[in-house]
Formats: structure tokens, C-alpha cells, sequence
């Protein structure tokens, strides 16, 4: 029995980002990273490994440089590592999760660990995407995972708290961030990585068909400016800042 | 704001993906737990024992040896780990420096099979720490005359005398300590515990406070025969140790003059005065300026040395150059970082101060700056000025 | 076209953000459909004016969450081509699997929205923004707070459907909620304090503060260096955490350079502070010159009362 673990390749969060014309400029990212939920993902991957699982599939679709998030992924635990290599700057979600879906077919595993959004999108569709496309039941927001004689056990954070819950089968579980500890590579971990091959393949060799684009990128642009810092006498006016940090900030 | 490093000529491009990936791992360790913790370890003036555990599980120590259980890695890896070590504490560096360069270079190159098999695998890992005992109260730069004696006495060797300034002494598990064996310099492995040995900690350091200082103190130490390093007699022994360990320094210096010097940038670009950010002040620019200068120059000595270790052709004077330069401009960037701080600089609300009197000690040891100066004058010149004899 | 909405539900009545959702559909026009799973807040949103219809889908498969199952079961009844959800966690699942089902692209949490259909929504969190052009039909998911309302004063039909769906996700046990509170370093909002609070134990106020809204509580340097109790993990500054929330509240904070190199970076600042020549005025977006004395009951009267929709 395999486990498949979906990483995605992002700025990393402390990068700059910045628009340049109509695009967020990407030679100015000095950082590319595995996307933090994703890390979580990972973590519990390897830890279901360490409980049984017989191998742990690490899948990313990118362009070249995603093939990193493979190999931090074999520093820490994983055995296979599959590239679906592609120069797209942007991809709907009809395409993305048809190509991941044929990807985790093609490494035959049951079991399915994402992180439950992306850094960079902010989304997360994949997951529950990906699960339907494949018929797999799917558990979101988890935040420990663990095996026990076939069915799989978790805790997930539900609209009224956490929950524990159970399922079997096939499954797609996405990850938010646990109480765990991402474990760091060590060096005789990124050493051997360099021995671990990378299954790169172009999204034609997949066989699966992908349809003319249903969504298309017209531009990034950056937020408006802030309007300058507003300053009110008592605490009369609270009402009032509270209302505009609804409206204006939207921050609550 | 996320720590960038000064990388000016794109040293990073030059790097391996392996080599890029240690040194963020070391990097990120860095960042989670020490910085975060640094400043209360100084100011108690300890070294916790977790760093210990946690460098060991990253498995950087004795970076370039290959073997029994030591990682293999490149001289450049070893620079990078220096480097982003010493970006967060010099004592954190010496610790590694020490352990690998100068505990278990000198077991893996003159020990015995059983002695690399002992005690190699244990340090690499962490579990098993040591510690380097040559220099003397009343011989530093002049190790050749030190008075550390060894006697054979037929099923043992006796040890007298005493060692000073020995990082990682008081937590050791073992030292490899050079004495006179009839009057020829030989390494001799003492271990915690063995008769007559005690290793009393050094306090009231203004200097590597998260560093454990301490003396060696052997009064007719008893040590079994096959503790002696049979492969090597005289200074060459411990120089060689020496060498290796200022590579790693020549690195080191750099991580931590990039600290100070991210340190004077963020601040001089917030800190504002006379209604303008201090970093649009003229006389502040050319402090980043030379600054930045320094650095990129610091590093492409390093890198480029790094390179010549790994393929052979270094001589210890090309490691004197580095170790010397890069120390003093780091030390320099250091104060003038400080300056820049203005008053917030002496609080250990920031980082630059403790930079500064940490590099006040590398900067003497490992060969002080003034002996790499000499060691340069006799490269050049073919004459010592080290002492008065002809 | 046909608009198909999915309601959303908290502590048992109808989550505003579906009379948003109506409001949306307007901006595209043509007949709404409020589909409600489990059956709930059917009433009041056929009370919505510009809904059409509405179908409550009830069945056993709605007793605990099970995203398949519940896309599954209202799935055959969504005939629209827009369909549109609530951007929360539910939202996003729902809209995604029903998408798949269906072969519809999904947009989340989208920000505008026009006809073409032409939407914006933010990214790298809020760092940038994106417009895309989706063509339909096709799956949105809804900003809260982003659109406004339509207003109350319509009589849908509701038409109930009992459906029996596998559910395949099995909820064992509830656990309580964590007690723990907040790291500073992760929430989305900060409620710091600093020496103006005038004592450590007037802290409570913040703690109480931070727990009605769901936020960490942080202090300045003055603070921890003045006052034992104040722990230097709660430190925001220089050698302390840096944060970066959405909103971050300074409460008694003068601003000197260390604590804002912590904060500065915080999507939204608001600062509390008597003294009106406050350096922390110069960086927050919302200042108010007041006692905190006066402002935390304020606060916390009025950032619950929004915050609890």
C-alpha cells in the first residue's frame, strides 16, 4: 500500500512579491519553497511511512525548477518522486486536477496527502477536486493522521472544533497545520536524495485529455495603496473604526 | 523581514544543489533556535546541551572527513555550515569547529584503526564530544615550547601540566591533548574520567559566552598506552588541525559580518532622524558601502580557497590569508555596525555587539591576526620575524 | 443564464454571506436557486429578494460533514451554470467537488465579479491580486463581506428532496476545543500591550479581548523588561516575534523602532494610545487617541458583535 503526498512549488513566504507589467515578477523571487500546508502533508506522509505504509510517492507538477520540492521531499523519507513537467504560468482546474488525478493513478496509491491550499493561489480546490475525479472519499482540514491495521484515523478541524474522525478506502486527506513537527533533512538525507531518480514526464505522455483552457490569466496587478494612517480622538469613535476595519480593511 | 545573505557575486551560483540544501538546512536550524534563544544563552553564559543534539542529528560534524560514520562532504559544504553558524554565534561555530577540525580530523588522519573506530562514529554523531588541548597559561602563540609532559611508564603514560582556553573542555568526552613525549610533541587521547584528569570551566568571558571555555588540568594523569595518536610527531601535528579548523573560520567570519551588516541595513532604513531614514545619509552609505565591499571580497577568498582545499593544491598560507582577512574585516563591520545602531546597538536587542566581542576572540584564536601577518612576511620575504633568534 | 447557490449556515441560522451571494448573482443576472444541504436556513433564505426558488436537500448524509457525500447528494440538483458557495472551508470543498463532478472550472474566493464572467481575487495572501476571465459554466466561490446583500422581502417556493447518500467519513469523537492560546507569531490578529497598560494584571483585559475574537496577545519590550509576569515569549520586536497578521492592535504601545521592526509588516495596524504625539501613530493605519481604559470594553462590545455573524 503507497502513499502519494502532492507538493506544489511556491515563492516562498518571505519572497517579494512585486508586479512588474501585467505579471507578478518572478526573477525576483530569490526563494522557492515547498507550500507550507504542504510541508504538513509531508510530515505526516513520512510518519505514516515510519507506520507501515510501504512507499511514499512524492508527485509535484511544474515547470524544472519544482524538481527541488522532489528531492527535499526524498531527503526526508521519500522513495519515489514523480515530475510532471510543465512551463505553464497558468493552469484551470479542470487541467490541473486531471493531471494530478492520471499522476496518482500512475503511482498507484490509495492514500493521498495535500496540503488544503496553496501559498500561491490561496484556493484549494485541488483536493477535493482531485478526490472527486477519482472517486475517493476526501477529509479536509486535518491536522494529525495516523494508521492502524488499514483504516486510517484523523483529526480534522470542523466548523465547531476538532473532530476525530475515521475512514477506509481510498481517500484524499488535506492538511492544515498540525501540532507536529516538520522534520528537518540531514545531511546524509540530502546526500542520498541525490541517488533517488526523478520520474519526469510531459503532461502528452500522461494520456489523458485536456480540453481547451475553461479559465485564462488577464493580469496580476498589486493592491491598491493603502490611503494614508486616519487618526480619531476617543473612544467614541471605536464604533466607527470597527465598522471601517470591516469595510475598508476587510480584515475582520 | 526574512534574513538575506549578502551575496553580492552571486557566490550562490557557483554552489552545488547538495551544497545549497546543507546550508539551508543549517540556515533554517539557525533561524528556528538559535537566534530565538541566543541572547538568554549569552547573558547566562551557557551552551545548551539540545544545539549539541541537534547539530549531531544534522550531521554536519567533521563535514570533510570521509568514514566512520563522517559525512564526506565538500571543503565549500564545511565553509557553508561555518558560515551559517557563525551568522548565528561564533561560540556555536567553535563548538563544530572544534569537534570536527580539531578532534576528529586529527583521529581520522593520525589515530589508530581502533581509535577512528572508538570515537569517530560517536562524535559525528553528536553523542561524543571533544575538545583540543594545546595551548598553555604561558604558551599561545609559541606552542613548540610548551611544557605539557608525557612520561612512558611502561603500561602507561603519565601526563603534568596544564591547558588553557579549551572550548568545549568542561562538556568534553574525550581531548585530544599534545604533549612532549621526551621532548618530541605527540597527541595523546585523555578521557573524562581517567585518573588525574579534571577540566575546570574559564568564567567572566566578555567574549563567546554561549561557549563553553575551560582549562585542562593533568596532575599525574594516567592514560593506557594505546591513547597515544601513532602517526605524527612534533607541531605538524596540531598545525595540520589548525589549518583545518581556520578554513572553516575564513567562512565563518563571513556569516557573521552578513549578520551585522543585514543588521546596520534594516536599521539604517528605519531608524529615522532630522525627518529622513539614516540610510539617506551620505557618511551612512559608505559604511554599507565598505561593508558590502568587504564581505563580497571575503567570500570570494573563501569560496575560491574552499575549492583549492578540495582539489589539493592549498598551502597553510593561503588559509592564513583568508583566516586573517576575513576575521578582521568582519571585526571592523562588526563596530561599524554598532555605530550605526547608534545607541540601540549596545542593547542585545540586537545582534551586533555580541558579533563584536565574539570576533574579538577569533580574531586571537587559531593563530592571532598578527602571526598570519608573519606567517604571510616569511612567505614572501623567506625570512620568519617571529622571534629574535637568527 | 441560471444561477445555482449553495447556502451557508452558522450556529444554526442562515450565515449573511448567502443574501451577498444573491447579491452577486444579480450583477449577472438571470433566475436564482438557493439549494440549502441538510435543509438548513431554508426559510430565511427563501425570505431573500431575488430568489427564485428553493430546494432543501435533507437526508441522514447531513448529520456530520463528509464533503463527497454532501457535493454527491446536491449535485443532481444544481441545473445552473453558475454555481456559487461561500469562500469558507465548506465553501471551497463543496464548490470544488461539485465542480469536478460536473466538468465546471472553480474560481475561490473571488472579490468582483462580472459579466463575461470576469472575476478578481487576491493572492500570495493579499500580496497581489489576479483577474481572470472563466467561462461558464462554472463554480465561484464568494468573499464574505465582498458584495453586498441583497435585501429581504422575497417569497421563494421551497421545494424539499429527501436523498440518501454514502457517507464514507465517520466522526468518532468531538474533542474539546484547545485551550491554548494563540502564538503571536501565526494568528491572524494581535492584540499587543505595551507600558502604557500601566500593569501587568490589566492584561486580562487583552487576554479577554483576544479570546471573544480569536486572537493572540502579544507585549513590547517594555513591557517584558518592566514586568516579570509579562513572559519574553509574548515579545513582538526586535529580538522578540516578528508578525505579520492582518490586523494587529496596539494597545499602551509608544512605537519605539525595536517593537516596530516586529509589527510593521502587519497587513493592518490599529493603535490605542493617550498620548497623541505616539510615534505608533505615524505607522497605524487606524489610530485612536484614548485610554485603553476606555477602548477594550469599546473594542471588544463592537468587534464581537461583527465578528459573531
Amino acid at each position: 500500500m503507497g502513499v502519494a503526498v502532492l507538493l506544489k512549488q511556491v515563492p516562498d513566504t518571505t519572497a517579494k512579491i512585486s508586479v512588474l507589467g501585467t505579471r507578478v515578477d518572478e526573477s525576483a523571487i530569490a526563494k522557492w519553497s515547498i507550500s507550507p500546508y504542504d510541508e504538513y502533508a509531508l510530515e505526516s506522509a513520512i510518519a505514516l511511512k515510519e507506520s507501515g505504509v510501504d512507499e511514499l510517492v512524492a508527485i509535484t507538477c511544474g515547470p524544472q525548477r519544482a524538481s527541488k520540492c522532489l528531492t527535499e521531499a526524498a531527503s526526508v523519507g521519500a522513495d519515489r518522486l514523480i515530475h510532471i513537467l510543465t512551463d505553464a504560468d497558468f493552469m484551470d482546474s479542470c487541467t490541473l486536477q486531471s493531471i494530478l488525478s492520471s499522476a496518482i493513478q500512475r503511482s498507484g496509491c490509495d492514500i493521498v496527502l495535500c496540503g488544503k491550499q496553496a501559498a500561491d493561489t490561496n484556493s484549494g480546490s485541488t483536493g477535493p477536486g482531485v478526490a472527486s475525479l477519482l472517486g475517493y472519499s476526501c477529509v479536509g482540514s486535518v491536522t494529525e493522521i495516523s494508521m492502524d491495521g488499514g483504516k486510517i484515523s484523523a483529526t480534522r478541524l470542523g466548523n465547531t472544533g476538532l473532530e476525530k474522525i475515521e475512514v477506509g478506502g481510498p481517500c484524499v486527506f488535506t492538511f492544515d497545520k498540525g501540532e507536529v513537527e516538520l522534520r528537518r533533512p540531514n545531511v546524509r538525507g540530502i546526500m542520498m536524495a541525490k541517488k533517488k531518480p526523478i520520474e519526469s514526464i510531459g503532461i502528452e505522455e500522461l494520456g489523458i485529455e485536456i480540453g481547451s483552457p475553461k479559465t485564462s490569466l488577464k493580469s496580476h496587478f498589486s493592491p491598491p495603496e493603502k490611503p494614508p494612517g486616519q487618526k480619531f480622538e476617543g473612544a467614541g469613535s471605536i464604533e466607527i473604526v470597527v465598522s471601517k476595519l470591516r469595510d475598508e480593511a476587510n480584515v475582520i | 523581514m526574512a534574513y538575506e545573505a549578502l551575496d553580492f557575486y552571486d557566490i550562490d551560483s557557483l554552489l552545488t544543489d547538495e551544497e545549497r540544501m546543507i546550508r539551508d538546512v543549517v540556515r533554517d536550524w539557525v533561524e528556528e533556535r538559535i537566534l530565538p534563544n541566543i541572547e538568554d544563552a549569552c547573558r547566562e553564559g551557557v551552551f545548551p546541551d539540545e544545539w549539541r543534539a541537534d547539530i549531531g542529528e544534522m550531521g554536519i560534524l567533521g563535514a570533510p572527513l570521509k568514514g566512520y560514520g563522517c559525512p564526506g562532504l565538500s571543503y565549500t559544504a564545511y565553509g557553508l555550515i561555518c558560515q551559517e553558524l557563525e551568522r548565528g554565534d561564533s561560540g556555536v561555530r567553535s563548538f563544530a569547529s572544534v569537534q570536527g577540525s580539531l578532534v576528529m580530523y586529527p583521529i581520522w588522519d593520525f589515530g589508530s584503526e581502533e581509535q577512528k573506530e572508538k570515537y569517530l562514529p560517536g562524535m559525528a554523531s553528536g553523542e561524543l564530544v571533544g575538545c583540543f588541548g594545546l595551548t598553555e597559561p604561558d604558551y599561545g602563540s609559541n606552542p613548540g615550547d610548551m611544557i605539557t609532559k608525557a612520561e612512558d611508564k611502561g603500561d602507561y603514560f603519565l601526563l603534568n601540566g596544564a591547558k588553557m582556553w579549551i572550548t568545549n573542555g568542561t562538556i568534553a568526552d574525550l581531548a585530544v591533548v599534545w604533549a612532549k613525549l621526551d621532548g618530541v610533541i605527540r597527541g595523546f587521547i585523555v578521557e573524562k574520567g581517567d585518573e588525574g584528569f579534571t577540566a575546570p570551566e574559564m568564567k567572566g568571558k566578555h567574549s563567546l559566552k554561549a561557549s563553553i571555555t575551560s582549562e585542562l588540568v593533568f596532575q599525574d594523569c594516567k592514560i593506557p598506552k594505546d591513547r597515544i595518536l601513532p602517526d605524527v610527531k612534533g607541531l605538524r601535528g596540531p598545525f595540520s588541525c589548525l589549518n583545518n579548523a581556520r578554513f572553516g573560520i575564513s567562512w565563518g567570519a563571513v556569516g557573521a559580518a552578513q549578520s551585522c551588516f543585514n543588521s546596520a541595513k534594516e536599521y539604517a532604513l528605519s531608524r529615522i532622524q532630522f525627518g529622513h531614514p539614516i540610510a539617506s545619509f551620505q557618511l551612512v552609505q559608505n559604511k554599507l558601502s565598505w561593508m558590502l565591499r568587504e564581505i563580497t571580497k571575503g567570500q570570494l577568498l573563501a569560496y575560491h580557497l574552499g575549492k583549492k582545499k578540495d582539489d589539493g593544491t592549498w598551502i597553510p598560507e593561503q588559509i592564513s590569508l583568508a583566516k586573517m582577512n576575513n576575521v578582521d574585516m568582519a571585526l571592523e563591520i562588526a563596530r561599524m555596525s554598532r555605530d550605526i545602531h547608534g545607541a540601540n546597538g549596545i542593547l542585545d536587542e540586537y545582534p551586533v555587539m555580541r558579533h563584536m566581542a565574539n570576533l574579538e576572540s577569533v580574531k586571537t584564536y587559531e593563530g592571532t591576526h598578527d602571526i598570519h601577518n608573519l606567517i604571510l612576511g616569511r612567505h614572501i620575504t623567506g625570512i620568519q620575524s617571529f622571534t629574535r633568534e637568527p | 443564464m441560471d444561477i445555482t447557490i449553495i447556502s451557508e449556515v452558522s450556529n444554526d441560522s442562515l450565515h449573511p454571506v448567502t443574501a451577498q451571494m444573491v447579491g452577486a448573482a444579480s450583477s449577472i443576472g438571470g433566475p436564482v436557486s438557493v439549494i440549502c444541504p441538510g435543509g438548513f436556513g431554508s426559510v430565511e433564505a427563501a425570505k431573500i429578494a431575488g430568489v427564485s426558488r428553493v430546494i432543501s436537500v435533507e437526508g441522514d448524509c447531513f448529520d456530520s460533514y463528509d464533503s463527497m457525500a454532501w457535493s454527491g447528494a446536491i449535485e443532481p440538483f444544481i441545473e445552473g451554470d453558475l454555481v456559487l458557495t461561500s469562500s469558507s472551508t465548506l465553501g471551497r470543498e463543496l464548490s470544488s467537488a461539485i465542480a469536478a463532478k460536473k466538468g465546471f472550472p472553480v474560481v475561490q474566493d473571488i472579490t468582483s465579479l462580472n459579466d463575461g464572467i470576469s472575476v478578481t481575487r487576491s493572492i500570495f495572501s493579499g500580496k497581489a491580486i489576479e483577474e481572470l476571465e472563466v467561462s461558464v459554466p462554472c463554480a465561484l466561490s464568494i468573499r464574505a463581506n465582498a458584495f453586498q446583500p441583497a435585501d429581504v422581502g422575497g417569497e421563494a417556493e421551497i421545494s424539499t428532496v429527501n436523498v440518501s447518500q454514502q457517507v464514507s467519513v465517520a466522526v468518532k469523537e468531538a474533542l474539546a476545543k484547545a485551550g491554548e492560546r494563540l502564538d503571536v507569531a501565526e494568528a491572524d490578529i494581535v492584540i499587543s500591550g505595551g507600558r502604557g497598560m500601566g500593569n501587568p494584571s490589566n492584561f486580562s483585559h487583552l487576554y479577554e479581548l483576544a479570546d471573544e475574537i480569536g486572537a493572540a496577545v502579544g507585549a513590547s519590550r517594555a513591557a517584558v523588561d518592566t514586568w516579570e509576569e509579562i513572559p519574553h515569549s509574548m515579545q513582538v520586536g526586535q529580538t522578540g516575534k516578528t508578525v505579520t497578521p492582518n490586523l494587529y492592535i496596539a494597545v499602551g504601545i509608544s512605537g519605539a523602532i525595536q517593537h516596530l521592526a516586529g509589527m510593521r509588516s502587519s497587513k493592518y495596524i490599529l493603535a490605542i494610545n493617550k498620548d497623541p504625539e505616539a510615534p505608533i501613530f505615524g505607522i497605524a493605519d487606524y489610530g485612536i487617541v484614548a485610554t485603553w481604559e476606555e477602548s477594550i470594553p469599546a473594542l471588544k462590545e463592537h468587534l464581537s458583535a461583527i465578528m459573531s455573524d
